[in-house]
């Protein structure tokens, strides 16, 4: 053969074969370039879910690339009975190229076909073909054609397994068989030899007697290397998978590799193993074998346009639509209906209005329209506005997110509800001409309503042309450190306590992570200490751990993502069911565009379904029906209640952080929380965009503007750039480049780009006349946050939800909080939101038998000497929130239906005929108070009901307690029968109950509904501990607002929320939020106060905290940590002397922050000693003079970020931006958890009493 | 058949084969074609790390089947020995003596 160049590898297995592949697909393309190989295929096992990478990468290095599959096959369907005979082993599946798709296509029809031989998840059955599967996509489209696919009998298949077994004769009858079945042409052997011991699979010998069956059937061989890693390196890592897919440890796993040669060889090597085994074979040489590999490999090489439709945008057929003629003109016309709607004072009959804002209108109408038109997206925009429509109509509460808000088209389309032209949002920033993939549009919808509205899709558009995305699920640090354990066979228990310490960090970086994180210091010191006495276990766990970082685990459905494509879709993506008896594509989001498919993400939003259920209960209670359209976004009463922060539940603005931006904020108008939201961002928080602006608002300072004609761009924020609106407008304004321009410019400045940007910039600035000093500020602005800024249209698009929620906390307080109780929509636990209704004075209620219901409803409750709060109705009652039926864990769905259905009961036999609960819940009801109704007033009490219930359900013998109250005997462990017991008892069981315990206490009731409930509904966790907390002088968190900056305090609560920054360095802090009845405090945990803390950090549930208060403005209140307590172990709780024994140090502490604390923040490693109290001298994670502070921020995966200065302000100060080089930000991703500011960020506002 | 761990020196071609080799101090030459293989090494247990970017020799070693005569004695009995090739240290050993009667230098297939 000789001089070919590269050699092909076509069996590839890419990481996207979960728990067996081992590289990434940009890894193989790298190294078969790098030996100069023109082709690579990727066969993936059972599925496609690398080959949009894979063709990616190929195009990124120059390979013409193969797609295929490994997949199972079996003879014939299993019989009736069940078992798995005939099986055929795995075989490799390539599709033949250049055939204008219809090899692809034959490809993805065959891995569906394999997929609907299963059910879906793990216990659904592992996909497999038939033979006559097989040979009906392989055929060739007429007769006489060569096949679409070609089938590879390698190692792997049964005819492999008999050569490997020597049963040659079996072997080669059964190659026969396999060459009758498939079309002519199809079938190629597969000789595979990883130079194995001789005798194991894999071996030459194995490689030679199937090279040997081919020449004796006429079946043309071909060499592969069966690859599984890119280089041997990857072998280990192989094994690891091997035994994690196995379940088992590498010491018993029965099917290792039998070494680690399936590496992506080199052509010499291959060339090396096809001569050893044609020379062995007495064969005709390696020639042939090479020769056929390339033959072919030539047959399969894709052209991605052609073939795969790469890049081109697929959208439904306009009669699907529901449209005739030109979509162009139907959309046309549609908007005009729109604007007709939206706009009735500047477009009617078929006239703009001549106003200023009609001709604005228009012009901007015919401008989207322009751009829309050009690119041929006409039929997109109708597609979506048909789902919203199809949404809105099943009264769905829907609304887009996202930049789709900029567009007026979106509004006028109602798939929108942002007004664009109110909110000054720029249509460039969602499509331009200079954009030619589609844009996304998201929307959100119910959440408790999204399958039906998938459902509704799928009909609407016909199950050939709607798929679910997928998305992969890759290998996170509790996971990896799990699997690598099992392989290394680790005790489960040890396995287990490790996992349990790894809080949010890659895996790829646990060893780095060991030197410096607190709550693994014990960890690293097991592994030091094993390490000494010679046990490596430790060692290697950390290394496996680290190899399986990432590598995909399984897919599952995306969370949202909808494809639609015309009537070919499911020729060009393959689909295996997701779960929800609805397909799921192969495809994840990163395929979409170079795969050429529209998705639409369909978001399911709790927040939208808690807002429709709040609104029903308001006309359950009130027979009004709120239309939130029309409600005004002016209402002082909710920017009051949003001032306040008591923002809980609130969409968007609960977080810790959020309260505190919000507390200093203090929002008068909705255009302000679309700048709150916006500025709720890593970019802006970590540029340091926040401190300026609140500045400049509050009157500190005044706005400044680089030059007068950026004021009109600059004036809503004051001269600080937040919005990506304001950097295109920037752009635009300084150079005439235009928006679209601006755009791109935008996109660049961040990535390797950005110096072209830059060139261009200044230049056309200079040229229209800006001084030097302008075009330097601008660009030192452009350059910090241009790419981070916040696009306004999301803000707005967020804002409309998290107005109405507040509008809704304000003045329906008691619908909304059963509706965020029936939903959960956020980011706390409910018995914080429980929490909340105490502190609002709402009576919660507790779980009824005859009250509660399977949702958490209103309920009027009379007054009632016991009820707290002000009465707040002329009779004395007012609404309260009973709880569902539901809140109490373990009562099945159809318990829950039968107990509504049988309300209301009189008694317990009632109960236990109609509803027939299990007897552990009808105990557990009892636990919980659910049956005190019908206990008889001043008989027995709630214990005596549940001794009585449980003693009844052991089948006590007869005794003193065992009797029942009618003298009946009961047999043990008798079962209940349907109908019987209410005649076996009587009415007056409650009544005959002896009295005999007390009722529980309250710390008991709060233990039981806890535990049932996971709500202290009684009470609050912490009453329990509230003595020793007086001791101690614990303070309130409401009284905290009240304290200047700086006091020194000790809170105590329960954790409901835990927030860190992915970590690079040893810098980063760790939130927490506690929560004591009377409000929120959120506590900041700096590396000194998590060394002092240790492992309780992330464990302990009930906490107590020392902290320094820091006041940043007239609501807003946060404490910087120096230590905490778990309050479970009383042991190394400090004496309640605690505050004065330790005042003194204290204060010697205090006087020495404060003066650096003025001298500018800059504190000295020297003037900042150690705590007194503490026992570490750790360096805080603050500043040093003259070093530029690092601002860690945890969304941003870079670590830390220098930040260098302030930006926005004079350029003395200004910004020349830190390393953002490679920060993950580009593409900002909204789906992300809100990230937590850092609140270095926010210390050096001016407080009011400094 | 013996299992050792002896330190061998080997003269290899420049592609690696080996050609010739020094054992308790005499000199042996190959007596035919060896043969190699790759053979899987129990790294979970005989390593104290296996992280990343290691390399090759974790997993497998290279394995040598030589059938060898002394160099000064070219009719002295033939010897069929194993040899691994440790490919981080460059080093040989041997692994395996095999009876001559018992063992087939090559494998039929």
């Amino acid at each position: 053969m000789g001089g070919a160049p590269g050699f092909p590898h076509l069996h590839v297995a890419s990481a996207f074969s979960a728990h067996y592949g081992v590289s990434w697909p940009g890894e193989l393309a790298a190294a078969a370039a790098a030996d100069g190989a023109e082709v690579l295929a990727c066969t993936d096992r059972d599925g496609l879910y690398g080959t949009a990478k894979h063709v990616g990468a190929c195009l990124g290095h120059g390979l013409d690339p193969v797609v295929g599959v490994d997949l199972a096959v079996r003879w014939g369907l299993p019989p009736a009975g069940g078992g798995s005979l005939g099986s055929a082993g795995r075989v490799v599946v390539l599709a033949r190229g250049r055939t204008a798709g219809s090899g692809y296509r034959a490809l993805v029809r065959l891995v569906s076909a394999a997929h609907a031989h299963t059910t879906g998840g793990a216990a659904g059955g592992s996909p497999y073909v038939t033979v006559a599967e097989l040979a009906d996509w392989a055929a060739g489209r007429h007769h006489g054609a060569p096949p679409e696919l070609f089938v590879l009998l390698g190692p792997g298949s049964d005819v492999g397994q008999l050569m490997a077994a020597r049963k040659y004769t079996a072997g080669r009858a059964l190659l026969r068989r396999w060459k009758a079945a498939l079309p002519a042409g199809a079938l190629r052997v597969e000789v595979v030899c990883h130079l194995s011991p001789p005798g194991e699979k894999l071996s030459a010998a194995h490689a030679v007697r199937m090279l040997r069956a081919a020449r004796d059937t006429r079946v043309p061989a071909v060499l592969t290397n069966a690859v599984r890693y890119a280089t041997p390196d990857g072998a280990a890592t192989a094994d690891v998978l091997d035994a994690a897919r196995a379940l088992s440890s590498l010491e018993t796993l029965a099917d290792l590799q039998p070494n680690g040669q399936g590496w992506l060889k080199p052509a010499g090597p291959m060339h090396q193993v096809a001569r050893e085994v044609c020379r062995e074979a007495g064969a005709e040489g390696a020639g042939a074998l090479l020769e056929a590999t390339h033959a072919l490999a030539d047959a399969c090489r894709l052209d991605p346009g052609s073939d795969l439709g790469w890049g081109r945008p697929t959208v439904p057929e306009a009669s699907v639509i529901g449209i005739d003629g030109d979509p162009v003109t139907v959309l046309r016309q549609r908007t005009l209906a729109g604007a007709r709607a939206r706009f009735p004072q500047l477009y009617s009959g078929s006239r703009f209005s001549s106003s200023r804002a009609g001709r604005d209108l228009e012009d901007r109408l015919e401008h989207e329209l322009g751009i829309i038109t050009r690119l041929g997206f006409a039929s997109y925009f109708l597609t979506v506005a048909e789902v919203v429509r199809m949404i809105e109509d099943m009264g769905v509460r829907v609304s887009a997110r996202g930049s789709g808000a900029s567009s007026l088209v979106n509004h006028l389309l109602r798939i929108s509800a942002v007004d664009p032209m109110r909110h000054e949002l720029v249509f460039e920033r969602f499509l331009s001409n200079d954009r030619s993939t589609l844009p996304d549009i998201d929307v959100d919808v119910e959440s408790a309503r999204r399958h039906d509205v998938y459902e509704a899709i799928f009909a609407r558009f016909g199950a050939e042309r709607t798929t679910l995305m997928s998305m992969q699920n890759g290998y996170r640090a509790r996971g990896a450190v799990r699997d690598a354990g099992m392989a290394l066979g680790m005790e489960p228990e040890q396995v287990d306590t490790i996992a349990k310490q790894l809080w949010r960090f890659s895996a790829s970086s646990f060893r780095e992570a060991m030197d410096r994180m607190p709550e693994l210091r014990g960890f690293a010191e097991q592994v030091e200490s094993g390490r000494a006495a010679g046990q490596q276990q430790l060692d290697l766990l950390v290394d496996l751990t680290e190899r399986l970082d990432r590598l995909p685990r399984h897919i599952a459905m995306h969370p949202c993502g909808v494809i639609l494509g015309d009537a070919s879709l499911l020729d060009r993506t393959p689909v295996q069911p997701s779960g929800i008896e609805l397909p799921m594509s192969q495809f994840d989001k990163h395929d979409m565009d170079p795969m050429g498919m529209l998705k639409l993400d369909v978001l399911g939003v709790r927040m939208q379904s808690t807002i429709a259920y709040t609104l029903d209960e308001i006309e359950r209670t009130t027979g009004e029906r709120i239309d939130l359209e029309q409600v005004p976004l002016d209402d002082e009463a909710t920017f009051g209640m949003i001032r306040t922060t008591h923002t809980l539940g609130v969409f968007q603005i609960e977080s810790p952080g959020q309260r505190e931006l919000i507390g200093k904020m203090a929002p008068v108008e909705f255009n302000d929380l679309i700048i709150d939201i916006s500025l709720f961002r890593p970019g802006p928080m970590q540029s340091d965009m926040v401190r300026p602006f609140l500045e400049q608002r509050h009157g500190f300072a005044a706005a400044r503007y680089p030059h007068p004609d950026l004021e009109p761009v600059l004036a809503e924020t004051h001269g600080v750039t937040v919005f990506h609106e304001q950097v295109l407008r920037t752009l635009d304004t300084m150079t005439g480049c235009g928006l679209a321009k601006a755009d791109e410019f935008r996109r660049q400045i961040g990535g390797p780009q950005e110096e072209t940007v830059e060139a261009c910039f200044r230049a056309a600035a200079l040229e229209k006349g800006y001084p030097l000093d302008v075009i330097d500020e601008v660009w030192g602005t452009l350059h910090a946050f241009g790419s981070f800024g916040f696009c306004k249209a999301h803000g707005a698009a967020f804002a409309v939800p998290t107005y109405h929620s507040a509008w809704l906390k304000t003045h329906y307080p008691e619908a909304f909080l059963a509706g965020i109780f029936e939903h959960d929509p956020g980011m706390y636990p409910r018995r914080l939101m429980i929490a909340e209704a105490r502190r609002m004075g709402i009576p919660v209620l507790p779980v009824d038998i005859n009250a509660s219901t399977e949702s958490f409803r209103m309920e009027w409750v009379p007054a009632h000497p016991e009820v707290p709060g002000a009465p707040a109705h002329p009779d004395g009652g007012r609404w309260g929130i009973r709880l569902a039926l539901t809140s109490m864990s373990g009562l099945s769905e159809r318990e829950v239906q039968r107990i509504v259905a049988g309300q209301p009961y009189a008694s317990l036999a009632d109960v236990r005929d109609r509803a027939r609960p299990t007897r552990r819940n009808l105990e557990r009801l009892a636990q919980l108070g659910a049956l005190d109704c019908l206990l008889p007033p001043g008989g027995a009490s709630r214990t005596d009901l549940v001794h009585h219930l449980e003693l009844q359900h052991a089948g006590a013998p007869a005794g003193a307690f065992g009797e029942t109250p009618t003298g009946r005997r009961r047999t043990a462990g008798r079962r209940q029968v349907d109908g019987q017991l209410s005649l076996d008892l009587p009415d007056t069981e409650a009544q005959a109950i002896v009295p005999m315990f007390p009722p529980p206490s309250r710390d008991q009731m709060v233990r039981t509904e806890l535990d049932l409930t996971a709500m202290d509904t009684t009470a609050h966790l912490m009453d329990s501990h509230r003595p020793y907390l007086d001791a101690l002088g614990v303070t309130a968190a409401e009284d905290l607002l009240s304290l200047r900056s700086q006091s020194r305090v000790l809170v105590a609560g329960v954790r409901v929320a835990t927030q860190t920054p992915p970590m690079r360095s040893g810098k980063r802090v760790v939130f927490i939020s506690v929560d004591d009845g009377t409000g929120c405090v959120d506590a900041s945990f700096f590396t000194e106060a998590q060394h002092e803390t240790g492992e309780m950090l992330f464990s302990a549930r009930l906490m107590l905290i020392e902290g320094t208060t820091r006041r940043t403005g007239p609501k807003a209140i946060s404490l910087q940590a120096i230590r905490a307590w778990d309050l479970h172990r009383p042991e190394t709780l400090p004496d309640p002397d605690y505050l004065d024994s330790s005042r003194e140090a204290w204060r010697a502490w205090l006087r020495r922050d404060r003066s650096v604390a003025r001298s500018g923040g800059a504190r000295t490693d020297q003037g900042r000693e150690a705590v007194p109290w503490g026992s570490g001298s750790r360096a805080p994670a603050g500043a040093r003079p003259g070093v530029s502070r690092d601002i860690p921020h945890h969304d941003t995966g870079v670590w830390p970020v220098t930040v260098r200065g302030a930006v926005g302000l004079p350029p003395e100060s200004s910004a020349t931006g830190g390393d953002r080089r490679g920060a993950g930000l580009r593409g900002l991703d909204i789906h992300r958890p809100v990230p937590v500011p850092h609140p270095e960020t926010w210390e050096l506002l001016p407080t009011p009493e400094d | 058949m013996g299992i050792f761990t002896q330190s061998v020196r080997v003269g290899c071609t420049t592609a690696g084969v080996p050609l010739r080799l020094e054992w308790n101090g005499r000199d042996y030459v190959l007596a035919a074609e060896p043969v190699r293989w790759y053979e899987r090494r129990r790294w979970w247990t005989e390593e104290p790390r296996a992280e990343r970017g290691r390399g090759a020799g974790l997993v497998d070693h290279e394995v040598w089947r030589v059938q060898v005569r002394l160099e000064k004695a070219r009719n002295s009995p033939l010897l069929t020995l194993d040899i691994s090739h440790h490919l981080d240290s460059g080093r040989w050993r041997l692994v395996r003596i095999h009876d001559g009667a018992a063992v087939r230098l090559r494998e039929s297939a």
